[in-house]
C-alpha cells in the first residue's frame, strides 16, 4: 500500500533561475562574525559553533544546537540532509543545496559528527534531481525521498523499517553549521520561495533574516490583488495578515494567492481516504468520528498521539473535514489524562 | 494589500464529494446507452425525470432542515439513476418517480442525508416499490419490441428474465453473446454486462468505488453459483447466469460499493463483500422474489457499522502501530 498523497507539483519555474540576492532593508545591523574554532573540531566545538551562530533548523523552528543534542540523546545513526521541499511551490531546500552543495555536504558531515550519528547522506526529491546534484557533486551520498506527500515522513518510515535511526537536519541549517565553523559566521541569511498566483515570475530568493516581508514582497512584484500570503508550507504553514513581520530562518516560502481557496465540507462518507493517505497508521476518520460525540471514548481514540501534524488527511479528505484538528484535539484529551 | 486569515491546509486534493459523484453520475448515464438504443428515448426519460425527483426531494428537505438551498453533492441525482436503471424500461413512469422519492425522503434525508444514512437509499427505494408493486416492478417488456412510446403506458408483449427462469429451475438459454451485450428482458440498465464492467473499472481506478467490495462479493456468488446450481447444468453455464441474469452484477459496482454505507475499513470491506454476496444467493434460492440484491444490499448495510467495530476489536483499538 502506498501511503501519502501524490501533489501537483509547481516547482520547475522556481528552480529555473539562480538565487537572487535581496538588497538589504534599512535599518538591520550588519551580520555578526564570532572566533571560529581552531582545527578539526570535536563534536562539543560543533555544538558551541552553533549555538555561537545562533543557527536555525528551517524544518522545525528550532535551534540547531538544541535539535543536535536531541538527536545525540535519541542516539540518532543516520544523520540527513533535507533537501525536499514537501510543499508543492516551495523550492527552497533544493535551490540551497544546488547553490552550495560543497556547504551542505560539509555541514552536514558536522552535524553527523555533533549528533553521533555513523552514517549521514542527503535527501533529494526525485532521480532527476539526484542526477542533477551528482554533475554537482560526484561523490556526495544521495537518498531519493519521492515526490509522495509527506516525503519526510515517507522516507524516515522506510529507513527506520530497515533498521535504525534515521533524523533530518535542514539544508540550510547545514550550510549554516559550515559557514560558522569553517568562517565563524553567525546565520544572517535564508533562501526562501517566493511563488503562488499572486506573483508574476516565481523565483527563490536570500534575504537577510529580520527583513520585514512587505519588503521581500515588494522587491518579487506581487500583486496588489493578493488576498492570502501563507508563509511556512502551504499545508501547515500560516495564514500571514501583517506584512511587516521579519523574515526568519524557519519562512522557507512565501505564497501569494490572489484568490483564497474556498473549499465545501460535506458530512464524512467513509471513503477511508484519510487512513490509507496517514504516514503513521492513524485511522482519522474513527478519531474523527469519536471527537464529534458530546463525550469522547478516550479508549477509542486509537493512536492519536503518534500524529506528526503533516495534514495529509485533511488535504486529502473529499468532504473536505478537518480531519488533522480534530486528530490533534484527541491527542491533547490523552495527553492531559483528563479521561472523563 | 488586503490580506484575509485562514486556517490550514491551504491545498487540497482534487477529489470532492462532488467530483466523486460526477464520476458516478457519467459512468451511470453510460449505462442509459444500450437501452436507449433499443426502446427508444423512453429510459432517459424515466431516468431524467426520477433524477427530477430526487433532487426536489432533497431541495425540500434541505429548505425544511437548514433553511437553505444548498444542492450540495450530487448524491440525490446517483440515487434516482440508480433507481431508474433498475426498474424495468416498459414501467410506468411514475414508479421510478415513487421509488425515488422513497429513497430520498424516508431513507436519506431525515437521517441527516450524504454521510449519515445507514441503509443505500436506492436499494431502500426499490425495495419499496418490489413490495409494493411487484407485479410492475418484475415484468420486462421482450426484446424487440421496439420504440416505446414516450410516456403514458406501454402495453407490450412481456417476457420472464433469465432471474425468473431460474427461479422456476429451469435454464435460461440464451445465447453468450446476447447475454454479455444485455439483449435480454431485465432491468433497464443491469443487462449490458459489458458495459456495467466497463463503469466498474473506471469507478475502481478513480478509486470512487471500493473494488475488494466488489470482488469478495463475486468471489461468494461464483463459489455458490457452482456449488449448487439451480437447474439442471454444469457447474460453469450455472455461474454464467446466476452472474449474468438480474442485477447481480449492476448491485456489485453501483451499489455494495457505496462508500457511506459499506464498512470504512479494508478487512471489514471484505466480510461485508462476503455477506452480501452470500445474502444475494440466499435470497435467490428461498427469496419470494425473482431478485434480492436490493435485500440483501440492506440487511449488509445494518451489519456494516458492527463490522467496522470488530475489526478495530480485533486490532484492540490501537489501529496499526506506528513506528516509534
Amino acid at each position: 500500500m502506498q501511503r501519502g498523497i501524490k501533489l501537483e507539483q509547481h516547482k520547475a519555474e522556481s528552480l529555473l533561475h539562480p538565487v537572487q540576492e535581496l538588497p538589504d532593508a534599512a535599518g538591520l545591523p550588519p551580520p555578526k562574525f564570532f572566533r571560529a574554532p581552531k582545527g578539526r573540531p570535536d563534536w562539543e566545538a560543533v555544538l558551541r559553533a552553533a549555538e555561537e551562530a545562533e543557527i536555525t533548523d528551517e524544518f522545525e523552528d528550532v535551534p540547531l544546537a538544541e535539535k543536535l543534542r536531541r538527536m545525540r540523546r535519541a542516539g540518532v545513526s543516520l544523520a540527513l540532509a533535507c533537501c525536499v521541499d514537501e510543499d508543492p511551490y516551495t523550492t527552497s531546500a533544493m535551490a540551497a543545496l544546488r547553490e552550495q552543495t560543497d556547504g551542505v555536504i560539509a555541514g552536514l558531515a558536522l552535524a553527523a559528527r555533533a549528533c553521533g550519528a555513523k552514517k549521514s547522506e542527503i535527501a533529494v526529491a526525485d532521480r532527476r534531481e539526484k542526477k542533477e546534484i551528482l554533475r554537482r557533486s560526484p561523490e556526495a551520498k544521495l537518498v531519493v525521498a519521492g515526490t509522495r506527500y509527506p516525503a519526510r515522513a515517507l522516507l524516515r518510515r522506510s529507513l527506520q523499517a530497515e533498521g535504525g535511526k534515521a533524523a533530518f537536519v535542514g539544508a540550510q541549517a547545514c550550510a549554516a553549521l559550515a559557514a560558522a565553523v569553517s568562517r565563524g559566521e553567525a546565520q544572517h541569511d535564508a533562501i526562501v520561495t517566493v511563488a503562488g498566483s499572486g506573483v508574476e515570475i516565481p523565483r527563490n530568493v536570500r534575504v537577510r533574516i529580520g527583513t520585514p516581508l512587505r519588503h521581500l514582497l515588494d522587491f518579487c512584484g506581487v500583486h496588489e490583488r493578493t488576498r492570502l500570503i501563507v508563509t511556512g508550507s502551504s499545508v501547515t504553514g500560516r495564514a500571514v495578515t501583517d506584512p511587516s513581520v521579519p523574515v526568519t530562518a524557519a519562512t522557507r516560502c512565501v505564497i501569494a494567492m490572489l484568490r483564497p481557496p474556498r473549499y465545501k465540507t460535506y458530512a464524512c462518507i467513509g471513503c477511508g481516504r484519510c487512513s490509507r493517505a496517514c504516514p503513521r497508521g492513524i485511522v482519522p476518520w474513527r478519531i474523527y468520528q469519536e471527537m464529534e460525540r458530546s463525550r469522547p471514548d478516550p479508549l477509542k481514540l486509537l493512536n492519536a498521539r503518534s500524529c506528526i501534524d503533516c495534514a495529509s488527511c485533511s488535504m486529502i479528505c473529499p468532504s473536505g473535514l478537518d480531519l488533522a484538528a480534530a486528530v490533534k484535539r484527541a491527542a491533547a484529551i490523552m495527553e492531559s489524562g483528563d479521561l472523563h | 494589500m488586503n490580506l484575509t486569515e485562514m486556517k490550514p491546509p491551504f491545498i487540497r486534493g482534487e477529489t470532492s464529494v462532488a467530483s466523486m459523484m460526477r464520476d458516478m453520475l457519467f459512468a451511470l448515464t453510460l449505462l442509459l446507452a444500450l437501452p436507449v438504443v433499443r426502446y427508444g428515448p423512453r429510459p432517459a426519460v424515466a431516468a431524467a425525470l426520477t433524477v427530477l425527483v430526487c433532487v426536489l426531494c432533497e431541495l425540500l428537505f434541505t429548505l425544511m432542515q437548514t433553511k437553505t438551498t444548498g444542492l450540495s453533492d450530487g448524491s440525490a441525482a446517483v440515487t434516482g439513476m440508480v433507481v431508474a436503471l433498475l426498474l424495468p424500461v416498459n414501467a410506468p413512469l411514475w414508479l421510478p418517480c415513487a421509488a425515488g422519492a422513497f429513497a430520498i425522503a424516508a431513507a436519506k434525508a431525515p437521517f441527516g442525508s450524504t454521510g449519515r444514512n445507514p441503509f443505500n437509499p436506492a436499494a431502500a427505494g426499490l425495495a419499496f416499490a418490489a413490495v409494493c408493486w411487484p407485479q410492475l416492478v418484475f415484468s420486462y417488456a421482450a426484446t424487440g419490441s421496439g420504440p416505446l412510446p414516450l410516456f403514458g403506458d406501454c402495453a407490450v408483449q412481456t417476457a420472464p428474465s433469465p432471474a425468473a427462469v431460474l427461479k422456476q429451475g429451469l435454464p435460461p438459454n440464451i445465447l453468450p453473446f446476447e447475454m454479455l451485450w444485455g439483449n435480454f428482458a431485465g432491468p433497464a440498465g443491469a443487462t449490458a454486462v459489458l458495459v456495467v464492467a466497463a463503469c466498474g473499472l473506471y469507478l475502481f481506478c478513480k478509486r470512487v468505488a471500493q473494488w475488494e467490495i466488489t470482488a469478495c462479493f463475486l468471489l461468494v456468488v461464483i463459489v455458490i453459483a457452482a456449488l449448487f446450481p439451480r437447474a439442471v447444468f454444469d457447474p460453469l453455464s450455472s455461474v454464467k447466469y446466476e452472474l449474468l441474469s438480474g442485477s447481480v452484477l449492476f448491485c456489485s459496482v453501483f451499489m455494495v460499493t457505496d462508500p457511506v454505507t459499506s464498512p470504512h475499513t479494508t478487512a471489514a470491506r471484505c466480510v461485508y463483500g462476503l455477506l452480501s454476496g452470500a445474502l444475494v444467493m440466499a435470497f435467490r434460492w428461498f427469496g419470494a422474489y425473482e431478485q434480492g440484491a436490493v435485500f440483501a444490499v440492506l440487511l449488509s448495510n445494518a451489519a456494516a457499522p458492527v463490522l467496522d467495530d470488530l475489526v478495530f476489536r480485533f486490532r484492540g483499538w490501537g489501529g496499526e502501530l506506528a513506528d516509534a
